[in-house]
């Protein structure tokens, strides 16, 4: 039932989410025949103009091409892509996997790298090492991703020359895996960098306020080593809110991904919806907005599921909240 | 009878001493405090300090290395740094509070309809923020630029309001949902309080203060978003002189190894970014004075 | 006998941002193994902070010396955070005043109690582990002990998690159990039955205690020896009987009178002028003269030492100095409010001001589970009245109380105020006017009952601002001005923030607020809760001098029959959101009827040691409610929920 219901919303707010896209982009003042015909636009006569129109469906009213969307769609058609004039699977399947390796991979370094330095910052509590480490991050979370990635392309790439400055392989040699980790480094040290403060900055704050909780003192009283207490109970009532963090943050890892891909001219689906947004590629658009969304909406879905199971006061802070509420 | 044994009663006691006032700056983020307000200061009168036309394609001295008359170097069009330093400045920093103010005035707005509005609608607006927030920020910018046309300070500015409110609203709503349970706004609607009072008088003092922080936040990251945008190309074109724009020439910079146009504009942004976050971390600092159990 | 504990000249200071605070000054006491020793004394007096400095468990920024600090035979001075981790929990264990969230809310109680037992017990196995969980449970006089094991602490109510707590304190079965508070957030009925269960324990286990608290009454329960601190010290130290019948301290004779159940019915309730000081610096000399009567020149200039009454019985105070004068504690004048005890006038039997009828509110908790928080209650006030409503925690009396005041809409049932149906919406708006300047709510001293924003002038004014009236005294913040003075504070206070003042007066600014008004009905929701005991007795004081002065009609809300006794002239009592009783006050104190009332009044402790101790607890389960549904007149005034037969003789 419960499930059911989650996957009602889910779909509600896909279909929302798709909606606004739809409109938004319609409203753009671009051509979106140039993307398709190129060159070939400008030259058309009117005619043949219409003619175009018409084959892509762009003549008929905003709601009538968004539910002839829908209804292809819903048939697993996403239409082409009119850029690449392919199916736009086709054309997204072949960048996914370059973003899910460098999203991925940063999103899961961001989080244990974060959950790890937030500990030892906690533990450590204003002494040394934790100072440093929040000054640090302090400075690191104020330098813009893209800057950053200029600033290591330039020691790296263009001084140091050890380090390709764009591309997810070199061309000629076919990809292999040392190649490809050697492209993944800097982008992916920027990824992480630009957001692993924050979020390690995030669980040291929480783990402090558990530490100021009662049971710790309890806890304590029984005889409980620091260590286990830390570890038992303050990071298990920390973790809900952890995980939460961790959905919300998907889109902004998301986001960070895609302008470090467009820096990097690295092959992803960042530097596609940037194009697809830019060229009025509509359909590929869609697609590729609403499988962020769908993946954010998902993370989210999931941590609050997740966050129901381990901490059973959830449950009972909702119909107490609901009850305080009609005051 | 030893007098100091005389029954003396209640004596009205001397006040306590008042401690000695702490000093006005004690506590206070002074270093930037006083680099914000240099930049501000610096960026409102640029004309003064600005050595050339900022604006100014000197081709005969384009890509040239800083010194004596070029402080700062010039970039791959002749333009002078320095110069361009200020006047993009007052771009930026315009762009970064203008689009606060219409982020924070849509998130006061929704938040606090939110909180103050029966549960479903409650439940209705924080879905529909929840979707938005789902979109990566930089897609729907893009997408709303595009609508908008060519970018300009002003639609810039509208474009990034628009897209960062909702974390904001989120926290205001859950702000005013906790106010309103308080027993002063109850006693305050028991006295006959309309809507409007308890907005000036106990909302909005007491949420302002918490989502201060945020605010602040907000302008460090609309800052980030325009530079972002126009060192990408769809925020504001090379002729509109901002801190952003003048890194979208980084591209030319890297090939010829001109560290200056990268590394100068850069290292302002990201001081006045680090300024602006320890205003915020000061302004959020006063709550949590509570000593550790551990 | 070997003692348990010895300590000597213990102090322990904060660093704070405000300066160094002195919280505990020179302490020195020793305790006996199986022994129970009460620490008494009012919020601040730094009795939490000297059971924490015992276990070392305060803060980094806290600093303690002392000459000697023996547990057990060892001296844990110099003991680190290792050493002492082994002595925790096995030698001495604690219990704190909140079971909400002492315990992790994300484990089981079993899990927890499971927790304490392996850290001593490592290598016990499963199975052993799990009776021995059984086994603590039932000893905490836990029912159901296997299912109540799997349960986590939210589902648990406040006096069970609190026996858990006492579970996981005992598993390392230590020979020195601290209690700081344990029955201060419980409901009166239960306060007991923790008492006994602690005393009970005490005999079975042989573990000495340490049991502090704020709460005269509740020493007489249980302890052996007394010691009450002030600011910091221990101002007098004795057995249990020597304090209740032969004090000699002036701070001990003003708790002792301050006890709401010593007041006689009728007499105003004794208060300790003015306030604890703060301890950053401590006061010079005495830190109790300036609220003591009897207080000698030289208190002002010197603090006492110790003088011994008998072996066992020692108080610091400059009136047992030979050369002092003698003093009668029996004869000092009650301290009667700003203007004087006010004769108090029986109410007209008038007409009724407020009349509830057949009320009903309930809460929808989950799709299908709902809280009837108010069922079916019946009662009216007349005007000029003073209405009591005591009940527990979850019977509905701050719900009643809201409904009487248009906050939340009831869903069944009628509100009638001078004629006019509150609860229908048409007929409220209607009379709006009347009905908000009319009507005005204390609230229980919190953190929220004050906008901390507003400034207390801005916040005494603020009525008469929305409402748009003049005020009579020329500007608002001279109106505020008399209103402050009026309700006995200081008119300096009018530019400070509620943060900045202490509950009690908190608590003042709130009544000024509500009288600027002239309310004809004042709803008092547990307006002294939150107080400590000779600051609740200036509160009630001043409310029964003005309902003197104004003659308004006031409902007043309450937990704890002990303090309507004498403010109240008719007392409801609520069960469950049921009126189960109405009675004018001395016939319910009387003659209580009802199993509940029965309850309530028993669990008034008696500060008398000797009485108290073998009084047979009288509790009361509530599953005789289930059959009772009439309400019904059994004497003059007096009704009672009952079943509708004549009720047999107990």
């Amino acid at each position: 039932m419960r499930a059911l219901k989650r996957l009602l919303a889910f779909l509600i707010s896909l279909l929302i989410l798709s909606a606004a896209v739809f409109w938004i982009a319609r409203l753009a003042p671009g051509d979106p025949l140039a993307s398709y015909y190129g060159e070939r636009a400008e030259k058309m006569s009117p005619q043949q103009r219409a003619q175009a129109e018409a084959d892509l469906g762009l003549d008929r009213p905003i709601h009538v091409q968004y539910i002839r969307w829908l209804r292809n769609a819903l048939h697993g058609d996403f239409g082409i892509s009119f850029k690449y004039k392919t199916d736009v699977w086709q054309v997204i399947r072949g960048r996914a996997g370059n973003t899910l390796l460098l999203g991925g991979l940063g999103f899961v370094l961001i989080f244990s790298l974060a959950l790890g330095l937030g500990i030892l910052c906690a533990w450590f509590e204003d002494r040394p090492l934790d100072r440093i480490v929040c000054k640090a991050g302090t400075v690191l979370s104020c330098v813009p991703e893209f800057w950053l990635s200029l600033l290591l392309i330039l020691i790296f790439a263009v001084y140091l020359r050890v380090l390709p400055s764009s591309g997810a392989w070199s061309i000629g040699d076919g990809g292999s895996a040392g190649d490809r980790a050697r492209h993944l480094i800097l982008p992916m040290t920027v990824v992480v960098a630009g957001h692993l403060w924050y979020y390690a900055y995030m669980i040291r704050n929480r783990l402090l306020e558990e530490v100021r909780a009662d049971y710790v003192l309890l806890a304590r009283s029984e005889g409980l080593a620091k260590r286990s207490i830390l570890f038992r109970h303050c990071l298990r009532n920390a973790i809900p809110s952890y995980l939460s963090i961790m959905a919300i943050a998907v889109p902004h890892i998301m986001g960070g991904t895609y302008i470090v891909e467009t820096v990097f001219s690295y092959p992803g689906l960042g530097t596609l919806s940037y194009e697809s947004a830019r060229y009025q590629d509509y359909n590929l658009l869609m697609v590729l907005c609403l499988l962020s969304g769908a993946v954010v909406i998902l993370c989210n879905m999931l941590a609050q599921a997740v966050n129901e199971r381990i901490d059973p006061r959830i449950r009972a802070r909702q119909a107490v909240e609901e009850v305080s509420d009609r005051g | 009878m030893d007098e100091r044994f005389a029954l003396a009663g209640i004596r009205p006691t001397a006040p306590a001493p008042a401690a000695p006032k702490p000093k006005w700056y004690k506590g206070k983020p002074l270093l930037a405090i006083g680099f914000l307000a240099a930049m501000a200061l610096g960026c409102l009168f640029c004309q003064v300090i600005m050595t050339k036309d900022p604006a100014y394609m000197d081709l005969a001295n384009y890509a040239r290395r800083p010194d004596r008359e070029f402080l700062f170097g010039t970039d791959t069009l002749g333009r002078d740094i320095f110069s361009m330093i200020w006047s993009g400045g007052r771009v930026s920093l315009a762009i970064g509070f203008l689009a606060t103010a219409i982020s924070t005035s849509i998130a006061v707005a929704v938040g606090a309809a939110s909180g103050l509005a029966p549960r479903w609608l409650d439940r209705l607006l924080m879905r529909l923020t929840d979707i938005l927030l789902s979109i990566p920020s930089l897609l729907t910018v893009v997408l709303l630029q595009a609508v908008l046309g060519q970018a300009g300070v002003m639609s810039l500015s509208l474009v990034i309001g628009v897209t960062s409110w909702q974390s904001i609203a989120k926290l205001v709503r859950t702000e005013v949902r906790q106010l309103r349970r308080s027993e002063y706004v109850i006693a305050a609607r028991c006295m006959g309080g309309g809507f409007f009072h308890l907005l000036r008088r106990h909302l909005a003092p007491n949420f302002l203060s918490s989502i201060m922080f945020m605010v602040v936040m907000n302008v460090r990251a609309a800052i980030v978003a325009e530079s972002t945008l126009s060192f990408m190309g769809v925020g504001l074109p090379l002729e509109i002189i901002s801190w952003g724009s003048m890194l979208s020439l980084a591209d030319n910079a890297l090939t010829s190894g001109a560290w200056w146009i990268i590394l100068i504009p850069g290292a302002f942004l990201a001081a006045t970014l680090l300024a602006i976050t320890e205003l915020g971390s000061w302004l959020r600092k006063s709550a949590n004075k509570k000593q550790s159990n551990l | 006998m070997e003692k348990l504990l010895q300590v000597e000249h213990l102090s322990v200071t904060f660093d704070g941002p405000a300066g160094t605070v002195e919280a505990v000054r020179d302490v020195s006491f020793d305790l006996a193994p199986g022994e129970i020793l009460a620490i008494v004394g009012e919020s601040g007096c730094g009795k939490s902070v000297l059971c924490k400095a015992l276990m070392k468990l305060l803060p980094s920024n806290a600093r303690t010396g002392a000459e000697r600090l023996t547990v057990d035979g060892a001296d844990i001075r110099s003991f680190g955070e290792r050493a002492m981790q082994k002595l925790r929990g096995r030698v001495f264990s604690m219990v704190f005043q909140d079971p909400m969230t002492s315990l992790d809310p994300t484990y089981t109680v079993g899990a927890q109690i499971a927790e304490a037992v392996l850290v001593h017990q490592p290598k016990l196995s499963k199975e052993q582990v799990r009776r021995r969980v059984l086994e603590l449970l039932a000893l905490v006089g836990v029912d159901q002990p296997e299912a109540r094991a799997k349960l986590y602490p939210y589902d648990l109510s406040g006096g069970q998690r609190q026996r858990v707590v006492l579970a996981v304190a005992l598993a390392g079965r230590p020979k020195l159990l601290i209690a700081d508070e344990p029955t201060t957030a419980l409901d009166v009925t239960v306060q007991a039955q923790i008492l006994d269960l602690m005393r009970d324990i005490q005999k079975k286990l042989g573990t000495a205690t340490i049991l502090v608290t704020h709460d005269l009454g509740v020493v007489a329960r249980a302890a052996d020896r007394v010691a009450v601190m002030y600011a910091g010290r221990i101002v007098e130290t004795g057995t249990a009987e020597e304090i209740f019948a032969d004090s000699r301290h002036p701070y001990t004779w003003g708790l002792l009178r301050s006890l709401p159940s010593l007041a006689a019915p009728g007499q105003p309730l004794y208060a300790i002028p003015g306030m604890p000081p703060t301890l950053s610096p401590p006061p010079k000399g005495d830190a109790f003269a300036c609220r003591n009567r009897y207080a000698l020149a030289i208190d002002y200039d010197q603090a006492p030492p110790m003088f011994r009454v008998t072996d066992t019985h020692f108080a610091a105070t400059w009136l047992l100095d030979p050369r002092a004068p003698k003093v009668d504690p029996g004869a000092f004048e009650p301290d009667t409010g700003p203007a004087g005890a006010a004769p108090r006038h029986a109410p007209p039997a008038g007409e009724a001001l407020l009349d509830v009828r057949h009320l009903g509110c309930s809460f929808r908790l989950t799709k299908d589970r709902s809280l009837r928080a108010v069922d079916d209650v019946s009662f009216q006030i007349r005007a000029g009245e003073i209405f009591g409503l005591v009940g527990e925690s979850g019977s509905g009396k701050s719900t009643l109380a809201r409904c009487v005041m248009n906050i939340l809409r009831p869903q069944s049932g009628q509100i009638v105020y001078k004629g006019v149906d509150v609860c229908d919406p048409a007929r409220a708006r209607a009379h709006r006017r009347l009905l908000r300047q009319d009507r005005q709510i204390i609230f229980q001293d919190s953190a929220s009952s004050l906008d901390p924003r507003m400034k207390v002038a801005d916040i005494i004014a603020e009525p008469m601002a929305v409402n748009h009236i003049t005020p009579p005294r020329g500007t608002l913040r001279e109106e505020a001005a008399f209103q402050l003075r009026y309700v006995g504070m200081d008119p300096v206070y009018l530019d400070k923030y509620p943060p900045e003042l202490s509950g009690g007066q908190r608590q003042r600014v709130a009544i000024a607020r509500a009288l600027a008004m002239e309310p004809s009905l004042l709803v008092a929701d547990e307006p002294v809760a939150a107080l400590d005991v000779s600051i609740q007795a200036q509160i009630i004081n001043l409310f029964k001098h003005l309902q003197a002065e104004h003659g308004f009609t006031f409902l007043f809300i309450a937990h704890d029959l002990a303090v309507v006794r004498y403010l109240c002239d008719r007392v409801g009592v609520l069960y469950q959101g049921k009126l189960v009783e109405l009675a004018p006050t001395e016939e319910l104190f009387a003659r209580p009827r009802h199993p509940y009332t029965k309850a309530l009044l028993a669990a008034i402790p008696i500060p008398d040691p000797r009485r108290e101790r073998g009084r047979p607890l009288f509790s009361f389960d509530g599953t005789c409610l289930g059959a009772q549904s009439v309400f019904a007149q059994v004497a003059p005034g007096h009704f009672v929920l009952g079943s509708g037969e004549p009720e047999a003789a107990t």
